[in-house]
């Protein structure tokens, strides 16, 4: 198993979630974070706005569709064609256990 | 104090030094909300009363009770979102030695159970290492 966590605009986190859902992939949790990237926030002048709004997007997925559910968040979370600057990233972690609370087993 | 002079302490931050470093914990818990106070209490009840929450909103395999509104109000059913909704939970992190692990977890399922759907999830995820900022500790040390 893998926990994927994926920072997106907030804007575009409907839309990946709607992809992910459509593709068989419903369990989800969203929450809002603030950060910067490689070019260090935007500069506009002389400010700089280093805590840019975005949405991660966490997810436990087993091994065998890891690449697909990557690939179904990249191709949902670019904007245009080729992507710009502050689309987000994807961190994958591995994880040992999981359990589902209301029956109390392991997966 | 200085970690660049402090050769132990500086390979113990680096990471470098653990060949018989233990691997150590963290659990990642979704909860309900209205599970917190039960949750705080019986952690620290069984020694482990550091973790950190965050508010969270989530979804599961559920369909958050859309299949029964459907199946009483069939001229509801296009009124309904196709998506299940995004539910507030809270995520609870916390880490712990691998000797704690089953204890965590044991007790967080004990507190969290209803047994309905949306009682939430548990993760386990290995973690090579934790830092005590006030000292530079590192290890298993700084979860006790």
């Amino acid at each position: 198993m893998y926990l994927l966590r994926a920072i997106v605009r907030p804007e575009k986190s409907t839309v990946v979630m709607k992809a992910l859902f459509d593709a068989g992939f419903p369990a989800i949790t969203k929450l809002a974070v603030f950060g910067r990237g490689k070019q260090r926030g935007i500069k506009v002048g002389n400010v700089t706005y280093d805590e840019l709004p975005k949405d991660l997007l966490m997810m436990v997925i087993p091994e065998k569709d890891k690449d697909f559910v990557i690939e179904t968040i990249m191709l949902a979370a670019r904007s245009g064609e080729k992507g710009q600057f502050g689309d987000g990233k994807i961190f994958v972690t591995p994880v040992e256990e999981s359990y589902t609370i209301s029956s109390g087993k392991l997966d | 104090m200085n970690f660049i002079t402090n050769p132990d302490l500086s390979y113990s931050i680096l990471g470098i030094k653990g060949q018989n470093k233990k691997i150590m914990k963290l659990i990642l818990a979704m909860i309900r909300i209205d599970k917190m106070a039960a949750t705080k209490l019986a952690l620290s009840d069984v020694g482990l009363p550091s973790f950190t929450a965050m508010a969270v909103l989530g979804r599961g395999r559920g369909r958050g009770g859309v299949e029964k509104v459907k199946g009483e109000n069939p001229e509801l059913a296009d009124l309904i979102q196709e998506m299940p909704r995004l539910k507030s939970k809270r995520m609870i992190t916390l880490v712990v030695t691998d000797e704690k692990k089953e204890l965590a977890v044991e007790t967080l399922i004990k507190i969290n159970q209803t047994g309905k759907s949306g009682d939430g999830k548990i993760f386990v995820i290995p973690t090579t290492d934790s830092i005590r900022v006030r000292t530079g500790e590192s290890e298993d040390i700084t979860l006790d």
